[in-house]
């Protein structure tokens, strides 16, 4: 029972996060389908209910008939491509670790001022 | 990442809880898929997107796991005590940028949603903020664990049956 209230809570707080980026894309004006250069509209706002854009039906239907490859280099785990995947584990293991530096040296200088006052 | 400054960790006889095995191993998870999903070029696309879909549910749950602290932490705000305030702000921004996140892929989805027969409006507003709020969640996703790092090290210890002063 109070898991499912949290998870309320948690799903409605999401759903605001969401709705103000919704109204964000509104407000610039981005929230729509772009349907190319030239002239006229650039975009064409389309609500939840709106029928998708004769483009988007076109690129589904190539990526169905795989005249369209997704992905840099299709579907799965591409194992000849770990740099990308070994780049990202560096970044965080760096961040990780500056935090980590820091919050162990002010710990260490919390513990020598505490020390030091309970000599004195 | 782990409830309250830190929580208990062991019940009686120092077996490890539940409830932290449950938090350890769902938080381990989340990083793991954070880490892949951000790796586009070794995913592909299909996995990608769908990897960022599961994600959002574990987010889901794991935030409901912690929501305890949330409200704990969000009470606490106007006492003076620097350290949890900032992982509370941390926190924060973080649930924006990952929520943003998955929101705007799931809208700029070329593979997932279109295989379920749903065709998202697509823009290039969504796609930049797709771009932007995945690398600020890389920054504040390691942030994030490393302020935990005690617990997490602590609770790693206990899982692989190790403990300090006791030669094996």
């Amino acid at each position: 029972m109070k898991f499912l209230r949290h998870f309320t809570a948690v799903v409605l707080t999401v759903a605001v996060i969401v709705g103000l980026g919704l109204l964000w894309a509104h407000a610039s004006g981005g929230g729509g389908t772009r349907i190319g250069s030239g002239r006229g509209p650039a975009f064409i706002h389309s609500g939840p209910g709106a029928a998708p854009s004769r483009q988007v039906l076109l690129r589904l239907r190539q990526i169905k008939a795989g005249v369209i490859r997704v992905g840099p280099a299709g579907d799965g785990f591409q194992f000849a491509d770990t740099r990308n995947l070994i780049r990202t584990a560096e970044i965080e293991a760096a961040l990780a670790a500056v935090v980590i530096t820091v919050s162990a040296a002010r710990r260490r200088r919390r513990r020598t001022r505490r020390t030091a006052a309970t000599k004195a | 990442m782990a409830e309250s400054a830190d929580p208990p960790i062991t019940g009686g006889r120092g077996r490890i809880l539940a409830r932290t095995r449950l938090d350890f191993w769902l938080d381990a998870l989340l990083l793991v898929a954070y880490t892949l999903a951000y790796s586009l070029g070794f995913t592909g696309l299909a996995t990608h997107e769908w990897l960022g879909i599961g994600l959002g549910a574990v987010l889901l749950i794991h935030i409901t796991l912690h929501w305890d602290w949330v409200i704990r932490t969000t009470r606490k705000l106007l006492r003076p005590g620097g350290r949890e305030r900032f992982i509370w702000l941390v926190n924060l921004l973080l649930l924006l940028s990952m929520t943003l996140c998955i929101a705007s892929g799931i809208l700029i989805s070329e593979v997932a949603l279109p295989q379920l027969g749903i065709v998202p409006p697509a823009s290039s507003f969504w796609r930049q903020m797709h771009d932007t709020t995945a690398t600020v969640t890389l920054i504040l996703v390691p942030i994030h664990a490393a302020l935990r790092w005690r617990w997490i090290v602590s609770v790693a210890r206990r899982l692989a049956g190790w403990r300090p002063g006791r030669s094996r």
